[in-house]
Parts: C-alpha cells; sequence; structure tokens
C-alpha cells in the first residue's frame, strides 16, 4: 500500500522536464535508428553503421517523421518496405508467438516446481 | 620455419599421451591403492606441457611473421605491432581452438593436484571424463582446424588481422573468457565423476567450489573486457548490443551464477542435489555450444570470423555426443541422495537462492530462446526476423524487480527459518532511505516511466542493504556483499547512463561549430599522422563549456594497410562523473565529416561496479567457510 500510494506521488508531484523540440526530434530519430536493423551489415543497427544503406534508411526515417508519421508507423513503413527482418522488435504473431510465450511459461513452470518445495512436507 | 615444426609434432605428441592417460588411469582406478599413481600426474603434465609448447611455436611462428604457416599467412602482417602479432594467435579459429586445448590441459592437471583430499577413484574419473572432451578436442584441430598447415612458396606478406581486432582490451578478452568457459569442463567433468562415485555431498560442494569461483570470476572480467572494447572501438557509445556472440557468452555466465549460489545450499544443507548436477552440465554445453554456435558461422554477427560447414557439424555431433553421454550417466547413476524431503520455509536463505537460481533461469531461457529462435525459423520456415534490444528489455526488465528485491533480503535471513518478528529494523529502515533517495532523484531527472522507477527504487534498497550489512552486519560475508554491492551498482549506473545520456549527430566541415545544450563544440582542423600498419587523420576538437573551460578531444580515421580497412577511434575524456565521446566518420563524396558527440553519465561506473563484483567472487577463494 505505502509503495503504490508513494508511486501516486511521484506521478503527480513531477515536473517535467522540457526538451527543446529539435532536440526532441533527434532523440526520436536516434531511438527509431536504434531498433532498425542495418541490412548489408553483420549485425549492427542502422543507428551503428555508416554504410550507405544504413544513411539512407535514416534519411527516410528524417523525412517520415516530417511528414508527421509518429514512431510505430514509420516500423510500419520500413517493415512493408524491406520485410520483417529489419525490425529489431518482433512482432507478435502466428509465427512469433513461441518467442515470446516461452520464457513467461518457463518462468511458470519453474515456479511450480519451486512452490511444490514448499508445500511437500514429507514422502 | 623451426618454430612451426616444434610447434606441430609437439602437439601430436600431446595427443599420443592425452590417449596414454586413459590406460594408465583406468589401471589405476582398478588397483586397490588409495593414491594416484605418480605415472598420472606426470602423463598429464607432459601432455599440458606438449601442447604449451605447441601453443609457444604458434605464437614464435606470429612473432617471426612464418608466412609458410598457413594460419599466419591469414592472420598477421609484418608491420603489425607486436602484441597483435601475439594476440593475432587466438584472433582467429584454428589459434583460438589450441588455446582452448591449452587451458583444458593446464586446467586438468592443476585439478589433480589440488584434489588430494578427495577419494581417488573420483578424482581418476573426473580426469577420464576430462579426457574425452580433450581427445575431442585435439581431433576436432589435428582433422578439421590445424594451427599448422604449411604451405609452398613461402609468401612474402600475409593477409593480416582485421583492424577492429587490434585492440588491447580485445587481446587480452578471448584468453581469459576461455579460462571461465573452460573452467566449466572441470565442473562437468568433476559432477559427473561424482554422481558415479555417489560423491555429491557437502565435501564434494565444498571443493568444487574453488571451481566454480574461479570459472565465474574468470567469465564475467572477460564478458567486461569485451564490452569494454565494444563501447570505444565497436559502438557509437554503446556498450552491449545484444548481439548473438554476446548472448552466448552471457548464457553460461546466468549457469554459472546460478550454481555459484546453489553450491551454497547443497555445502551447507546438503539438498539440491539433482539440481546443482543439472547446472554443471548445463554450464558447460552452453559454453560448447557457444562455441559452436560462433564458429559454425549459422550467427549473423560481427563476430564471425570463420564459417566452414565441416568444422560446425564436427562440434555438432560432438557436442550432441557429450550431451548423450551426460544425461546417460546422470540418469544411470544419480540416486537422490537428499536424507530426507525437507519443506523448505518461506522465509529463509535457502528459499531465496531457490528464488534466485528461479530469476536466472528465466534470464537464461529469455536470452537462449532469443538467440536461438530466429535461426529456427528461418530453417523451418524460411521467414527471416530479428530478435534485438526491444524483445530483451520487454522480457528481462519487469522481471529484474521482483530478483533485486529478493537479492537485498535473501542475505539477511538465516538458513531453514526466520521469524517475521525478528526481521530487523534495519531493512525496513534501508527501504525508507531507498524510497527517500529514489524520489529526491526522480524529481530532479524528470518522468522516467513507471518500470524504470521503481526499478531505480528496489536498486537503491540493495545499494542501501548491502551498505548496512558491510558495517552492521556481525557474520560477515565480505564476499556476498562486496558482490551485491557491486550488482546493484552496476544496475545503477547503466540505468542512469540509459536514462541520462544525450546526444548530437552533425555533419560538419573543418572550421565549422555547433552548439550543445550549454557547449559548443568547435572542429578546428585536421591533420594527417603516418604510423607503421596505418595511416590516420586526426580531428581536433575544442569543447567549450558556459565557463569558457575548454577540452580537447582528437577522435582519429584509420586507415589499415593490411587488410584495408577505415576505422574510427573515438577520443574519450574520462571523468567519475561522465564520459565524453567524440567519433567522426567520413562521408562518401563529400568534405564534411558526421560527428557525434556523446555525453554519457557514470559510464566508467559501470566498469568499477563490475570490477567490485569479480573483486566479491575472488573474496569468496579465500573466505573459509560460508558463514556460521
Amino acid at each position: 500500500m505505502k509503495l503504490s500510494s508513494f508511486l501516486l506521488i511521484i506521478l503527480i508531484t513531477f515536473n517535467f522536464t522540457n526538451l527543446n523540440s529539435e532536440e526532441n526530434n533527434d532523440k526520436i530519430k536516434n531511438k527509431i535508428s536504434k531498433n532498425i536493423r542495418c541490412l548489408i551489415c553483420q549485425g549492427q543497427s542502422v543507428y551503428d553503421s555508416q554504410s550507405d544503406f544504413a544513411v539512407s534508411i535514416k534519411l527516410i526515417i528524417d523525412k517520415k517523421l516530417n511528414e508527421g508519421l509518429n514512431e510505430n508507423e514509420i516500423y510500419d513503413f520500413l517493415k512493408k518496405q524491406y520485410g520483417e527482418w529489419i525490425s529489431y522488435d518482433p512482432e507478435f504473431n502466428k509465427k512469433t508467438f513461441i518467442l515470446w510465450i516461452l520464457p513467461i511459461l518457463l518462468f511458470v513452470i519453474g515456479g511450480a516446481i519451486i512452490l511444490r518445495k514448499f508445500i511437500v512436507q514429507k514422502l | 620455419m623451426l618454430a612451426h615444426q616444434i610447434g606441430y609434432y609437439s602437439l601430436i605428441l600431446g595427443f599420443f599421451f592425452s590417449i596414454l592417460i586413459i590406460p594408465v588411469s583406468i589401471k589405476n582406478f582398478s588397483n586397490k591403492n588409495k593414491v594416484i599413481n605418480n605415472k598420472v600426474f606426470s602423463i598429464s603434465f607432459f601432455q599440458f606441457f606438449f601442447v604449451l609448447v605447441s601453443f609457444s611455436g604458434l605464437i614464435l611462428s606470429f612473432v617471426n611473421s612464418d608466412f609458410g604457416n598457413e594460419t599466419v599467412f591469414n592472420n598477421s602482417h609484418t608491420t603489425k605491432p607486436l602484441l597483435y602479432k601475439i594476440s593475432g594467435t587466438w584472433g582467429n579459429h584454428e589459434g583460438s581452438l589450441l588455446l582452448w586445448l591449452l587451458v583444458l590441459t593446464l586446467f586438468i592437471f592443476i585439478f589433480l593436484i589440488k584434489s588430494n583430499s578427495q577419494p581417488k577413484k573420483y578424482r581418476i574419473l573426473t580426469l577420464l571424463f576430462q579426457q574425452v572432451i580433450i581427445i575431442g578436442f585435439f581431433l576436432f584441430l589435428l582433422k578439421t582446424s590445424n594451427p599448422f598447415n604449411y604451405f609452398f612458396p613461402v609468401p612474402k606478406e600475409g593477409l593480416g588481422l582485421n583492424p577492429i581486432l587490434q585492440d588491447p582490451a580485445l587481446a587480452i578478452h578471448p584468453p581469459i573468457l576461455y579460462l571461465g568457459y573452460v573452467g566449466s569442463s572441470i565442473i562437468f567433468s568433476s559432477s559427473l565423476a561424482a554422481v558415479v562415485e555417489k560423491h555429491i555431498s557437502n565435501v564434494w560442494a565444498k571443493h568444487i567450489k574453488f571451481w566454480i569461483f574461479v570459472s565465474w570470476i574468470f567469465l564475467t572480467f572477460g564478458i567486461m573486457l569485451g564490452s569494454i572494447w565494444a563501447y570505444y572501438e565497436l559502438g557509437w557509445g554503446g556498450f552491449w548490443f545484444w548481439d548473438p556472440v554476446e548472448n552466448v557468452s552471457l548464457m553460461p555466465w546466468f549457469c554459472l551464477t546460478a550454481l555459484l549460489h546453489c553450491i551454497l545450499v547443497l555445502e551447507k544443507k546438503s539438498m539440491l542435489s539433482s539440481w546443482t548436477i543439472i547446472l554443471s552440465i548445463a554450464t558447460f554445453m552452453l559454453s560448447m555450444s557457444g562455441t559452436f554456435l560462433v564458429r559454425s558461422g549459422i550467427l549473423n554477427s560481427v563476430h564471425t570470423f570463420a564459417n566452414d560447414p565441416e568444422r560446425g557439424i564436427f562440434i555438432l555431433i560432438f557436442l550432441f555426443i557429450l550431451i548423450l553421454f551426460s544425461l546417460v550417466i546422470f540418469f544411470v547413476f544419480h540416486k537422490e541422495n537428499d536424507q530426507k524431503i525437507v519443506k523448505i520455509n518461506w522465509l529463509s536463505k535457502e528459499a531465496s537462492i531457490l528464488f534466485n537460481n528461479w530469476f536466472l533461469m528465466y534470464f537464461l531461457s529469455v536470452v537462449l530462446i532469443g538467440t536461438v529462435y530466429p535461426i529456427f525459423l528461418e530453417v523451418l520456415s524460411s521467414k527471416k526476423i530479428s530478435v534485438g534490444p526491444p524483445f530483451y528489455y520487454k522480457l528481462i526488465i519487469p522481471f529484474l524487480i521482483p530478483f533485486l528485491f529478493f537479492m537485498s533480503i535473501g542475505p539477511n535471513l538465516n538458513w531453514i527459518k526466520s521469524e517475521i518478528k525478528k526481521i530487523k529494523i534495519q531493512i525496513v529502515l534501508s527501504f525508507a532511505v531507498s524510497l527517500l533517495i529514489s524520489f529526491v532523484i526522480l524529481n530532479q531527472i524528470g518522468f522516467v516511466g513507471l518500470i524504470n522507477s521503481i526499478l531505480i527504487l528496489v536498486t537503491f534498497y540493495l545499494f542501501f542493504i548491502t551498505i548496512k550489512d558491510f558495517f552492521l552486519k556481525k557474520f560477515k560475508n565480505y564476499s556476498q556483499i562486496f558482490s551485491h554491492f557491486g550488482f546493484s551498482l552496476l544496475i545503477l549506473s547503466i540505468l542512469f547512463n540509459s536514462i541520462l545520456s544525450s546526444e548530437k549527430i552533425i555533419n560538419l566541415k573543418v572550421g565549422e561549430e555547433f552548439s550543445f545544450r550549454e557547449e559548443t563544440i568547435i572542429f578546428e582542423s585536421i591533420e594527417s599522422i603516418k604510423n607503421k600498419n596505418y595511416k590516420s587523420i586526426v580531428g581536433n576538437f575544442k569543447i567549450k563549456d558556459k565557463q569558457n573551460n575548454f577540452l580537447q578531444l582528437k577522435p582519429e580515421l584509420r586507415i589499415y594497410n593490411q587488410p584495408v580497412m577505415i576505422t574510427s577511434e573515438a577520443d574519450i575524456k574520462t571523468t567519475l562523473y561522465y564520459d565524453k565521446f567524440l567519433v567522426m566518420n567520413l562521408v562518401k563524396d563529400y568534405e564534411y565529416f558526421n560527428v557525434r558527440y556523446q555525453v554519457k553519465p557514470f559510464m566508467i561506473w559501470i566498469w568499477i561496479s563490475t570490477v567490485i563484483l569479480v573483486i566479491g567472487g575472488f573474496l569468496s577463494l579465500f573466505q573459509r567457510s560460508y558463514e556460521k
């Protein structure tokens, strides 16, 4: 209870720091380019790479931001153009639900095994 | 040429000795003597000695630039500085495997000497199991990746080492990491031997703890070195990319960390014996499959430097045999020898270590599934997906919160059972302090999201609890206090580093300047410098702050001659509060440079805290016994 009321206080009393819009724009641009794979590189993100491909993707991100698209719309746009491989954040769909669910499932199973240790009295 | 030949023949001699150990130690195993025959020691020593000679032979071939040797030819060049000629020895597939072998043979020899107090049969069995691994590696080396292939005519010049690998941190990163990986092979063999000999007990736990901690120390330190290297050489200010090859080193780390806690329960309470064995086997399997995944070229990563399907298949088969072998031993020989199945109390040290293992296994499964799933998906449905940082953050960060909480409380509980009433006031007090501190800080820096806020709170909690333990606890376990403190500091620095980092990316010509926050960055001039194996273009930058203080930064572009490759070297000004990171890059066909300037708070604390974490592990080697 104490914790939740504390969190409430945090939420209410925050004074949001104001970033100027240019800096904000840069921030979002970098965030997007970190989540996009440079398709011609060896395991680098667009943000980390200076290849022609990465540079052109960065330009596209810039352009789309100026056109008023938000972050998710840009991911969608890039995925449509280059395929799902370009996004580092896999979607949740028919092909990937195992990827997302399996770790959680294992966590639950592990919890169940441990719970038994607490309950089993004698054999 | 001479060094090359000595190296080659020593390797074959070493192989001969490693086979010889088997009949000699089997004979020794069945006789009535209580001690191990000296012959076994000497053969094991010779095995190590000849691999050492062989390895030195390879190093000498590198130092002398003997390009008749294929490995040297592919990975070295006459103009390379001496340090990188030497480190080139393990900067490639063949050499790094020879290094694996060297450490394998060294460790089993040390094991034999150090395990005096243990039963003879158990020691010999450990040796035998270890020999299976060693012989496997010998065969692998000689058959598919011989570092001593010679060809004529001898070329005048080598192909050179990948410039991004020419770096001091990376020169020692692989050997250190391998010490950790290979240390886990001893844990593997020894736990199998202990299963067969019914020697799984608190005596065994006490003895094997040494190897667990040694492996853990090297593994942790090795991962850190790799990460430091990535920070200033590879990345644009990043230090962990969730790249498959990084993940591969993280997986055995999770497993080993779980084992390191679990072994304490076995030592104190003779419980969790099956689980300990499973973790021992799993740690080594993960180290091996790491080698497999990296070497086979299946992974798409910056680290992949050799891919050859034959090698991949060999390791895959070898791995498969080892897994099968260990499973058979486990199921045939292992009888649960926990005297009685006891109920574990919620509020006890055992319980909190179980929670620790539970969460670590979860983190392991996230990383494992995240790394392997895309490979399987591509093979099965030819659909390519990328699993990157967002995936890992989403699945790991929320779970860190309870993990850190248990980590704070756990060491303050008793074995068997603690009374709620007896939980000391300081524990509650530390929580109040952390609440206050997090509140003040969050008020200063602004809202960072709900999960991050709670994470900051629990990490501070761990931070203050460990400080409290350091000063107030009666039975001081410095190893645990240091490690947990280091870990809290690590999470705090990573958190604040990622929240407070700021950067500016801009295209700039010589003479231009730009302002960023309260600083002005001036691109004054460039100069070109010629070095032995590269040419460099150095940019002279001045950073002027509000008080008109100047800071000079000189990022560099290096054009290596062999192989021809351009790398950019960041210039970093490190202080206790922040790193200022400046890097420049060529933009094709233009006269301006792409310049990135970053201010990264608390960067150095990420390394300091990891060192504290490692020191904690190191202290445990000198601790007589674990508490009470």
